[in-house]
């Protein structure tokens, strides 16, 4: 029994609260506690900070020879991503033309100059909420996430 | 800045051959820093010259992007395989 329901029952032998009022306290509290307590889902991040990058492609066990399919499992750290993308920065101007100008060519408008670090961080938390999951037609099942 | 990883962990394994290594990279480290330090002339040379053509900052800066690059890869883990195949990588 916790000190809230503890109080709520005493409130109701000192004849401060009904016995409906009592039940509501209760029911609220139950509901607040389990909604605190729920488990998160696999993968997710709650609260802190993303540390990896997860990939991972595994063979349906429902399908024949899933035993014989290849399985991948890669977990890429935060931090290499941060440090990969901020490598950006070293790249002189005239190289930096070059490459945005491949980036246009490939139909992506992005100047790699304009990568900055708070973006940076905002783009890498954003990540947390990634989520993708492919079950492919030869019985394969891809996913990305974060934890 | 993180920690940089200890030890890099190769795991290979086909019919054919199997092979398995530990490389226990704080030994490397310090030979690493004596091979920099060795080195640093050459790097600063090398910066002069580059410095013109707008690739001075680059060569200047990209010893310590490297060992950040390096720092980062702590926790990375790469495993591939199937019932013939295995390949692990893994830096710890």
């Amino acid at each position: 029994m916790t000190e809230n329901q503890k109080k709520i029952l005493e409130m109701l032998a000192e004849k401060k609260i009904n016995t409906d009022e009592a039940y509501r306290l209760l029911n609220a509290l139950d509901t607040a506690d389990s909604g605190s307590k729920e488990s998160p889902k696999e993968g997710k991040v709650i609260g802190g900070k993303a540390k990896y990058l997860r990939v991972t492609v595994m063979p349906d066990p429902d399908r024949p020879n899933s035993e014989h399919a290849d399985r991948v499992n890669v977990r890429v750290p935060m931090n290499l991503i941060r440090a990969g993308i901020k490598l950006t920065s070293l790249i002189p101007g005239e190289a930096t033309e070059k490459v945005n100008e491949a980036l246009r060519d490939k139909g992506i408008n992005f100047d790699v100059r304009n990568v900055k670090p708070e973006d940076l961080e905002e783009l890498i938390g954003a990540l947390a909420d990634l989520e993708v999951d492919v079950s492919s037609a030869h019985g394969e099942k891809v996913k990305v996430f974060v934890e | 800045m993180n920690r940089p990883p200890m030890v890099m962990r190769i795991k290979i394994q086909n019919p054919q051959h199997k092979f398995g290594l530990w490389l226990p990279l704080f030994l490397i480290i310090p030979i690493a820093l004596v091979v920099f330090i060795i080195l640093s002339p050459l790097i600063l040379l090398a910066v002069i010259f580059l410095w013109p053509r707008g690739w001075g900052k680059t060569a200047l800066l990209a010893p310590w992007a490297a060992w950040r690059v390096f720092c980062a890869t702590r926790g990375l883990k790469v495993d591939v395989q199937n019932p013939r195949d295995c390949v692990q990588i893994s830096f710890v």
